[in-house]
This record gives C-alpha cells, structure tokens and sequence, in this order.
C-alpha cells in the first residue's frame, strides 16, 4: 500500500499571549492508503493540532508534510484551499452545516466549486445522500434533522467531491451512543466497501474501537502505535 | 450565479434584520429619487418657461383678483402684442374628492402669446363659436378617458348667478405642448365664465401678456408696474421664467436644500449597512471559516461578503427608486399644478443611473471592511472559537 499520508520531522508551535507553545515535536508519521487511523490521547496532546496539518488546514513551523503527493507545507494559501476542495473530506464534532441551507443545499456547497452543470450537481447530491440514508430528509433544513441526522448530512457533504481522504474530529462527540454507532458504521463502510482513507481523532475508546489503526499522542509525540482489527 | 443560494442564505439568515435594514435602503432611496426627481423637474419647468411672455400679477398678494380694467391698459402699453386675462372656476368632477380648475380666458389671445400652445384651426374655431366651449389638455383628456364633443359636468364651489353650483363645458378641442405631459389646462371662454359668476366678475388673477422683443422683457414689466402704481390695484410683472424663480427662491437653495438631505440620508444609511454586513460576518465567522474548509479561497469569501453588501443595497435601492417612479407623477399631478400647466413629474433617466451609482458606493465602502475580515480569518481559530 501507498502512503496517502507522510509527514516527517514536522513541528508546531502556538504563540498564546505572549509564551511560545510547541505543540508538536518533530513528528514522524505515515497513514497508507485505505487505513482508517484513530488518533487518541488527553486534551492538549496535539491531535486535532496534527489533523488539521494533514487537512491542509494550517501549515507546519518545521518539516514536511505531503498529502495525496502533494507538498503542503509548500503550498499557498489558495494553492491549499483548492488542494483541501480536491482532496480532503472534513466531519467536525459540532457538523457545522450551514444553518439556513436544506440537507441537499449544504450537501452540494463543495460542488459549487467545480464545474459540474447544476444537474451534474442535484445527481452527485441525491447519491450522496441516498449513500448517508438521508434521501427523504434532501430538503430539510439543519434544525430540522436530529444530531445524528446532521452528522450524515455532514459525512455526505465530506463525500460529495470523492476526496482522497476524510479527516474526522470526534464525530461522534455530541452524539448519543445509538447515532454515535450508525456515524461510525457509515465510517467503516466507506472505509472497507469504498476504500477511503480515514483519519479520525476520538476521546471515545468504543469509537477508537472502529479503527484499524490506533496512534495515542501525548505531548506532542506519538507515544504508542498499535494495528488492530477493526471492530 | 452558482453562488447566489450562499448570498441569499447569507441574508436570510437574520430575516428581521435583513428586512429593517432593506426597508432603511428602501425608504432612502425613496427619498433620494423622489428629491432628486423633483430637482431635476424644476429644472425642467425652469427650461421650459418664456422670456417671450410676461406675467402681471397683483402686488398685494399672488393670486389676489385684479380688475379687468387693467386688460385695456395693459395692451395700451408699448411693445404689448397681447394679453389674457385669466378667470377661474373652481369645483369637482363627478366626485367631491376629485377637485377641478377651469381657466376662463381670452383663448385667441393666448395662442397669440403662448406660441408652443399647439391646436388645430377647427379647433380653434370651434372655441370662438362655443360659448360653454373648452379645449383641453392632451393628457388631462388621456386622464379622464375624454374625448372632443363630451360634456363635462363640473360641481362649483361657489354658486353661479342663477343660484346653482353646476356648469355644464362641452369639449371642442384638445391642446398640446412640447412636452405633451405637461399639457394639463382647462381653457373656457371668458366671457361665458365672467358672465355666469355671482360674485367676482370682471376680474382676473393675472394677466398673460405677449410682447414683441423678449430682450425688452424687463423694461415693458417696469412700464406695465408703473402704470398702475397709483392704482389701488398695483401689480408685480415678471416673465414667466423669473416669476417662478423669484417664488422658488424664497424657500431658500432649493439644489443646496435637497442635496444635503439626501447626502445626509444616505450618509446615515451608510453606517446603517455598514453595522448590518459587519455584524452578520461576525456572527457567521464559523460558518465562514467551514467555507474555507471545505475549499473556498480567502478572495472567494470575501466576494461572497461583498456580494452580500452589494445584493442589499442594489435590489433595496432598486426597490426604493421604482417606488419613487410611482409615487412622483402621483405627487405633482394635482389640480393645482394641472391649472398652472406643470404636468406630472418623471425621474429622469440620470437620476436612476445617479441611484445605481450610488447604491453600489455604499454597498462598496459599507462591505469593504467587513470583507477584509472575513477574507483574513484563520480557519483553526475560527473553527476553535479563538
């Protein structure tokens, strides 16, 4: 398998008031294609400081990260916003859906940035939905939908441009335990029947469970790397 | 276009808001073309008025009845080729709200010193043979759905010397002008109108005097001033064009006066809009920053927020301005106005484009700063809250 993601010797630091914090020290890490990589560790330890890196969301201080073949950390600022549109899917915890937007509406919003015809578009919307379960709620708006509901609507919004990657930050952190198993179902299915490479930060052991792959970071370092066999 | 679901979500997402600060864009732009549209009107009636015709009014006040008399003295006067005396029959058409102003006049005399008055011989004729005979006013007759050879029936304020109120005007023919709006009068004979008139009679509330050197304008005035300067009637003659000037000076600069109210209206609207657009980003900075997640670049976003600013002040300000486009013909198409031949009032074509002008400014300046901020937000503060 090819290393989707590789970041070597890469450091990050924080300014907050007026101390230098380095969040990550010299970090190693490779993510091959088709994994589905759990990264757990205490508050503070840099795990949403390293998704967003590998997002495309923030750039290192040191080292190199390269993405689906691409340098990141040699990138501009729209360089990596048309980067992150091609290539990477975000579910965050709070789903951030726009609120004023229909399921479909928020669905569609990454295609508005291509060049799909408006019909190309309603298609790529209705399979992204029907794929999430979410056919008969297209037109509902976000306050509308349960929390569950929201976060399907969210990983369909994260599928729609079929990135090569999806990057999760406690998806399942503001659901209940029944919702919080469908989401990670619907993971686990995207991951095995549709070979996409998922990147999942949890607090949650019973959602780490679902990963192939564990990393637990504390300090700013990978302190354990463990295969597993997903659940 | 593909954009516009984000713009109007944008705007949607505080509907009252929206809709206050959208009616705010509205009313101002209300304002701004109804002031403007009536600058540039009296603009237009000031081009339109004669050097090439005098107007004798009383001293004593405007309006106030001089005697015929004047009329022979007046046309005794050197350089005056003719003059009309001007009676007035006040009253309503077929309903009382619907207030009418017949002018009883010299109407061959008026063709004479009124040369732009365009009526067809026949027509004309028709008046010398007509005692009860009016020729009306293309528009007024466009307005009332008339016709030449109806009657209309008019409700006099005042009762007439047999003791009723009704006069009976049978339409011969029809007047235009340049500017055929403005074509708004009631022409009746004199002679029938001063005759039927209970009290008032043999007087006129001002003469039209024609006169055969426009340069000499203001000397044959002082003569027609003086010669009545002894008279217990005196009267103040101007042409036309100076008389409205003179009456339109004495509410000040009237260009000076309705400018600063529409700079000081949109000045306020401006930070109005301004507060709308900034607030709105602010409230939005997650969402905006979902946008950058998801691929939208800095300059993107902040077009998005300047197309906010600019959907707001272009379709409130549209919105305002055909508001005006209605509701200016309907404020200067009264009875008044009619009477004294000043047709409906029209925004011109610069005032629209001075409106879309400004509405794009102040979308412009008021989103300018709001669009920056959104443009230079940090996606992991924004989405951490910091």
């Amino acid at each position: 398998m090819a290393a989707v993601v590789s970041l070597q010797n890469v450091v990050k630091s924080y300014t907050r008031g007026r101390q230098r914090v380095e969040v990550l020290h010299s970090l190693n890490l490779e993510v091959q294609s088709g994994e589905f990589l759990g990264l757990m560790g205490p508050s503070g330890s840099g795990k949403t400081t390293l998704l967003n890196l590998i997002g495309g969301l923030d750039k290192p201080d040191e080292g190199q990260i390269t993405v689906a073949g691409e340098r990141l950390d040699r990138l501009s600022g729209s360089q990596m916003a048309a980067w992150r549109a091609r290539h990477v899917g975000f579910v965050f915890q709070f789903y951030n859906l726009l609120p004023v937007l229909s399921a479909e509406r928020n669905v569609e919003v990454p295609l508005l940035l291509t060049k799909l015809s408006r019909a190309q578009r309603k298609t790529n919307v209705a399979a992204a939905l029907a794929l999430v379960g979410l056919s008969d709620r297209a037109t509902h708006k976000p306050t509308e939908l349960s929390g569950g509901q929201q976060q399907r609507v969210a990983i369909a919004r994260a599928l729609i441009a079929d990135p090569t990657l999806l990057v999760c930050d406690e998806p399942t952190g503001d659901l209940d335990r029944e919702s919080a198993e469908e989401i990670l179902q619907l993971l686990t299915i995207l991951n095995q029947k549709q070979g996409k490479t998922i990147v999942m930060v949890t607090h949650d052991p019973r959602a780490a469970a679902y990963a192939s792959r564990l990393l637990h970071m504390d300090k700013g370092t990978l302190a354990r790397d463990e295969s597993r066999t997903a659940a | 276009m593909k954009y516009l679901p984000l713009v109007w979500a944008a705007l949607r997402r505080k509907p009252t808001r929206t809709l206050l600060t959208c009616f705010s864009i509205v009313t101002a732009f209300f304002l701004f073309g109804t002031l403007q549209g009536i600058n540039v009107g009296i603009d237009n009636v000031l081009k339109l008025t004669s050097v090439s015709h005098l107007i004798v009014q009383s001293r004593v006040n405007q309006g106030a009845a001089m005697p015929l008399a004047h009329k022979v003295q007046i046309e005794s006067i050197p350089g005056v080729t003719a003059v009309a005396p001007f009676g007035i029959v006040i009253g309503t058409y077929q309903q009382p709200s619907n207030p009418m102003v017949i002018i009883g006049t010299d109407f061959d005399a008026m063709l004479k010193i009124s040369t732009d008055l365009m009526v067809t011989p026949d027509q004309a004729a028709a008046m010398r043979r007509t005692r009860n005979g009016v020729i009306v006013g293309v528009t007024t007759m466009k307005q009332y759905g008339w016709k030449v050879g109806d009657r209309i029936p008019l409700r006099g304020i005042a009762p007439k010397a047999d003791g009723s109120n009704d006069w009976q005007f049978d339409i011969v023919g029809t007047y235009t002008l340049q500017q055929p709006d403005w074509a708004t009068r009631i022409f009746a004979n004199y002679d029938f109108v001063n005759e039927a008139l209970a009290t008032g009679k043999n007087q006129s509330i001002l003469f039209y005097v024609g006169i055969n050197d426009p340069a000499k304008s203001a000397a044959i005035a002082q003569a027609i001033d003086d010669r009545f300067a002894n008279s217990p009637n005196q009267t103040n003659t101007a042409n036309e064009k100076d008389s409205i000037e003179t009456t339109l000076g004495q509410i000040g600069d009237r260009k000076l006066l309705i400018n600063g109210v529409c700079i000081a209206v949109l000045f306020t609207l401006l930070f109005l809009t301004f507060n709308t657009i900034a607030q709105s980003v602010r409230e939005r900075t997650a969402e905006l920053a979902v946008l950058k997640t998801l691929g939208f670049t800095d300059a993107s976003v902040q077009w998005l927020v300047l197309a906010e600013a600019l959907t707001l002040a272009m379709v409130a300000g549209a919105l305002g301005v055909a508001l005006a486009s209605r509701v200016l013909p309907w404020l200067t198409s009264g009875p008044t106005l009619a009477a004294q031949g000043i047709g409906a009032q029209h925004i011109p074509g610069l005032v629209y484009a001075a409106a879309a002008a400004v509405a794009l400014v102040l979308a412009l300046i008021s989103g300018v700063i709001p669009a920056w901020r959104a443009r230079q937000l940090n996606i992991v503060a924004a989405l951490s809250g910091r």
